[in-house]
């Protein structure tokens, strides 16, 4: 009775033992899947991974044909992309924005006091700022230049920001996007890092993120639309928007995407914003700017 | 016969002044619980958008639902702050939920 008893008692042990073993074999798998989804991945990596994506996805279209977004994989909105292209409806901003970038402010100055080596800077941009501590875009690099003048700030998303953009970006046409992520400031990477935090969460009353729309379905269509691939998404930026019927930035851009998803934007060149575009440049790394664009 | 009609007209006034009181006070005691609604929902949209989750109607919805309060139409204006609370919480736990980033699994790192 009493080795019965102490069988039993072994029995309940081993048993005690395995639901701990399972417990803890458990444990172990649901935290190599964890890291699995959260490892930490430097951005050089995601670069290359990103990029395949797209290669295995759409084999057929050169990576260099991504600048030019849903017209990259979609031939018959290509054709009429292209002859709106014959008589590109961006040409009268990039007039204008060349007759703002030769105006003198009022105290004299030019753009091109803060900019030295002239219209042709988009390539500059977006980039870390060491000193300010935070992601430097080209609109704001613009405006810090106005207001450093005595100049009233532009709007961020419509207006004539978009037409000195546009002869910025036209001026900058062939450059290659080449974001840089300096190793001597860990707030750069944590920029970037939160940059891609906001590409892959999802948020909105639809709960998608950026990546279900223009990584996971592009190419699919969406009522009448081809979803547009993410690679270049950022090189053809200010764009002419028939549904805009006007030039916009691409923090107008980001804000319409957020509201199609059904969640509160976030104001134009936010940190949350700036960042996103900081990683999502850095993800066309290599692609050539084409800037300004037009598009449906 | 005057006395008597004097009598029932008196009745009259009173039961419909007490009437009108009783009504005047049931809407005050609907147009604070409405606010109460209000407020909560406002709450939960502050919440969300702390943690960078609020959607994008909540804020419509509460405006509209102050807007539904002034008219005097509590039902509507209760159902849409309930509604617009939802959205608060929601937005809130989705966003917590996001807080750490989880690749998408068809991006194969090697």
């Amino acid at each position: 009775m009493c080795r019965r008893h102490t069988h039993d008692s072994n029995t309940f042990e081993d048993g005690k033992n395995m639901k701990q073993l399972f417990r803890r074999l458990a444990l172990v798998v649901i935290s190599c899947s964890f890291i699995t989804t959260v490892q930490a991945t430097t951005p050089e990596e995601d670069l290359a991974v990103f990029q395949n994506f797209f290669k295995k996805r759409f084999p057929n279209v050169e990576t260099e044909d991504y600048i030019n977004g849903t017209y990259a994989i979609d031939p018959i909105g290509r054709e009429n992309w292209e002859a709106i292209e014959e008589f590109p409806p961006y040409e009268p901003f990039i007039d204008e924005g060349q007759t703002m970038w030769e105006t003198p402010f009022a105290n004299g100055k030019t753009y091109k006091d803060c900019f030295p080596d002239g219209p042709a800077l988009a390539g500059k941009y977006p980039r870390w700022d060491k000193e300010k501590g935070m992601v430097m875009t080209l609109p704001l690099a613009l405006n810090n230049c106005r207001k450093a003048n005595g100049e009233k700030p532009l709007k961020y998303k419509k207006g004539s920001i978009n037409s000195l953009l546009s002869y910025l970006s036209y001026q900058s046409r062939g450059q290659i996007t080449n974001v840089e992520i300096p190793s001597d400031d860990p707030r750069a990477l944590q920029a970037y890092e939160d940059g891609k935090r906001f590409y892959y969460s999802r948020r909105g009353q639809l709960n998608f993120s950026c990546s279900h729309c223009h990584l996971q379905n592009a190419g699919m269509v969406l009522r009448t639309e081809i979803l547009s691939p993410a690679l270049g998404h950022t090189t053809h930026f200010p764009v002419y928007r028939s549904k805009w019927g006007t030039v916009g930035t691409l923090h107008r851009r980001f804000t319409g995407c957020n509201k199609q998803v059904r969640a509160k934007p976030f104001k134009a060149h936010s940190e949350e914003y700036r960042n996103l575009e900081y990683f999502l440049t850095y993800m066309s790394n290599g692609l050539p700017l084409n800037g300004p664009g037009a598009r449906k | 016969m005057h006395k008597k009609l004097a009598l029932l007209f008196s009745l009259l006034a009173g039961i419909l002044c007490a009437g009108i009181t009783t009504t005047s006070l049931a809407d005050e005691a609907s147009a604070a619980k409405v606010q109460k609604l209000i407020d909560a929902a406002d709450a939960a949209r502050k919440e969300a958008a702390s943690v960078g989750g609020e959607w994008r109607d909540t804020g419509k919805m509460i405006k509209k639902a102050k807007a539904l309060l002034s008219k005097g139409d509590y039902v509507a204006a209760a159902k849409l702050a309930n509604d617009a609370a939802k959205q608060g919480h929601l937005g809130y736990e989705q966003a917590m939920s996001q807080k750490t980033l989880k690749m998408p699994s068809y991006l194969h790192y090697e």
